[in-house]
């Protein structure tokens, strides 16, 4: 239980950066199988030649953020798909990672690392948990900060009107390629993270990381809501934590270790399956005609959530809105332009609205 | 203050779906003009203004502003200095940031784009007060996502996001196009009364016979690729719809879609 929410913590800095590229930059970006092992490497090996763990995590950024440049290119100025260039760089990453370490394998049994100084200091248990989350909310308030600055206003609206923001004198190239930095900087930084938790790196350790990264950041938007961008950080996180538990409950249950893989690929076409069952929508209808008719925060929190949805979601869930919307403009005018909005985009698109 | 020279432009040269869209096309533009453009579908109006904007690269010609060559820049390059508003109301703003955040990103326009807060109290002050002026009641709504905005004020935004950092050059492509009349005349009438209270250069598309004659202070008709027909404001006043209809009838082969004959 203790390590399932320790390591659900550290892989909230993965969700992080996941939703960092697939919800606000829209691109899906599979990198970060490769760039999490690069991380993980990159501090290993320091740290087995004796670097500060601090210095080695923070070389295991930079170490990520240079395979984001690399997919950022080959998107951008290599007009290279971003699945495939995602796909490229981290395959080719496979063979530079075994480079970095040597051997597919590096123990560090024995080392100093951040979580045997973190043990020396306090306990095993509440306290480190609580260290934990502190150090997620870190990151999380550093990627809130960011995206609240005039350059990461710019990252959001590349994700969102390319056309619009190039229009106002911005590289819609430049910002994708800081996006990938940043994201994959992220994930190799929790990389070395779960390397220095666990005691050693392993070649193997970054294989279905994506969909790690996927399931926490749509499971936690799922339940927590995205309308705020600190609400989706923050539910990121959470949904981290979630996935963790979700998977430790499974192993406890008796199932296989190695159909792990295939829960978490169930997980995440469940989850983003089950919005476009009508049974789920009604769902949604009802929680949003409870938070109309309520008011405590919960139930207020659920309703902005569900103003989401129906926002994001094509013309006919708009026209379903009940009449309490501002004025009949208000409703009327918008169920059109949302439906013509998305067409009118990339077609990307359709995959962030679910 | 913004001058085409003999810009020619082919679609899909040497196949069977050729298409001349610009042949050697002129056009000079003091400081302060207003230029309406019209013509048939396919005469160039959107391409000339693609053109300048850098969206579609010329086959020949140069396109200078302010003197300046900018045929070679891309497309953000020259965004720094131009405004645009598009014909889809969808197209000129980010639907899930809030109106002051799609503020804040046209107001650095041109600016460098750094780490300081994107929406300050002071700007937003700022914003409430330019938004009073669209008389929609926006300035009570600068928290609410520009996605759940009708059509007509989405566009009265793009308006006054694309002229709010003064560019040197402000571009409209047909963008009362796809609006109601009612929303339309709104955005005409703010349309005016932004370019005429900066003084804008400005360069504006339309099918509608009557906007173009009403608005700006020099019209221009095109067909084929061409410029056939420059009004200045003096001829311009005492010009009809019906005459620009005729002028049209002359031309073989210029076929008015429904909408312009409705207009």
């Amino acid at each position: 239980m203790i390590t399932a929410v320790e390591l659900g913590l550290i892989y909230a800095i993965v969700a992080l950066g996941v939703y960092l590229t697939f919800r606000v930059l829209n691109f899906p970006d599979l990198t970060v199988d490769g760039s999490f092992t690069t991380g993980a490497g990159t501090a290993g090996v320091l740290i087995v030649q004796g670097v500060n763990p601090f210095l080695a995590t923070a070389a295991a950024f930079l170490a990520g953020a240079i395979a984001g440049l690399i997919t950022g290119l080959l998107h951008t100025k290599g007009n290279i798909n971003g699945l495939l260039a995602g796909i490229l760089t981290m395959i080719g990453l496979y063979s530079i990672n075994l480079r970095i370490m040597g051997a597919s394998n590096v123990p560090l049994l024995g080392e100093d690392t951040l979580f045997t100084m973190m043990y020396g200091f306090v306990d095993r248990g509440i306290a480190s948990i609580a260290v934990l989350i502190v150090v997620a909310l870190l990151f999380k308030l550093v990627i809130d900060w960011y995206l609240h600055t005039d350059t990461g206003m710019a990252l959001q609206a590349t994700g969102d009107n390319e056309l619009m923001i190039r229009s106002f004198a911005v590289s819609t190239d430049r910002q994708k390629i800081y996006g990938l930095m940043i994201s994959n900087g992220l994930v190799a930084v929790a990389g070395a993270l779960v390397a220095q938790y666990q005691g050693f790196v392993d070649i193997q350790m970054g294989i279905g990381l994506i969909l790690v990264g996927l399931a926490s950041v749509i499971v936690g938007q799922a339940i927590f809501g995205s309308r705020l961008v600190i609400q989706a950080t923050f539910a990121v996180l959470l949904g981290a934590v979630l996935y963790r538990l979700a998977i430790q409950f499974a192993l406890n249950a008796g199932l296989n270790p190695n159909d792990m893989k295939l829960l978490s690929a169930l997980l995440v076409i469940a989850a983003l399956l089950l919005p476009q069952w009508s049974g789920f929508r009604r769902l949604a209808k009802w929680r949003r005609g409870l938070g109309a008719g309520g008011g405590s925060a919960m139930l207020t929190a659920e309703g902005a959530d569900a103003a989401a949805e129906a926002e994001s979601t094509p013309a006919e869930e708009v026209v379903e809105e009940p009449a309490g919307a501002p004025a009949a403009e208000g409703s009327g005018g918008s169920a059109e332009p949302g439906g013509a909005g998305e067409t009118g985009q990339t077609g990307q698109t359709g995959q962030k609205e679910s | 203050m913004l001058t085409i020279d003999q810009v020619s432009k082919t679609f899909f040269p040497g196949t069977v779906n050729e298409r001349k869209a610009l042949v050697d096309v002129s056009l000079d533009m003091h400081e302060g003009d207003f230029v309406t453009v019209i013509g048939s579908n396919g005469a160039g109006k959107s391409t000339i203004l693609n053109t300048i904007a850098g969206r579609i690269p010329q086959d020949h010609g140069q396109v200078l502003l302010a003197g300046r060559e900018i045929s070679k820049q891309k497309e953000h390059q020259r965004a720094a200095r131009i405004g645009r508003v598009f014909q889809d109301p969808m197209a000129g703003t980010a639907p899930n940031l809030t109106i002051e955040e799609n503020l804040a990103l046209a107001d650095r326009r041109g600016a460098f784009r750094g780490l300081a807060r994107a929406v300050t109290r002071s700007k937003r002050d700022r914003f409430a007060e330019e938004l009073k002026a669209l008389e929609l009641g926006l300035e009570n709504r600068l928290k609410t996502k520009v996605g759940l905005l009708s059509g007509g004020q989405r566009q009265a935004l793009s308006l006054l996001m694309a002229t709010f950092s003064r560019p040197k050059v402000l571009l409209l492509d047909e963008h009362t196009a796809a609006l109601d009349p009612q929303r339309a005349a709104l955005v005409t009438r703010l349309t005016k009364q932004v370019v005429e209270g900066q003084g804008l250069t400005t360069l504006m598309v339309t099918h509608n016979m009557n906007q173009a004659l009403e608005v700006g202070n020099r019209l221009i008709m095109m067909h084929e690729g061409r410029i056939i027909l420059d009004a200045t404001e003096a001829e311009k006043r005492n010009m009809t719809p019906e005459d620009l209809l005729h002028r049209f009838s002359q031309l073989k082969g210029a076929a008015l879609d429904d909408k312009t004959m409705l207009q």
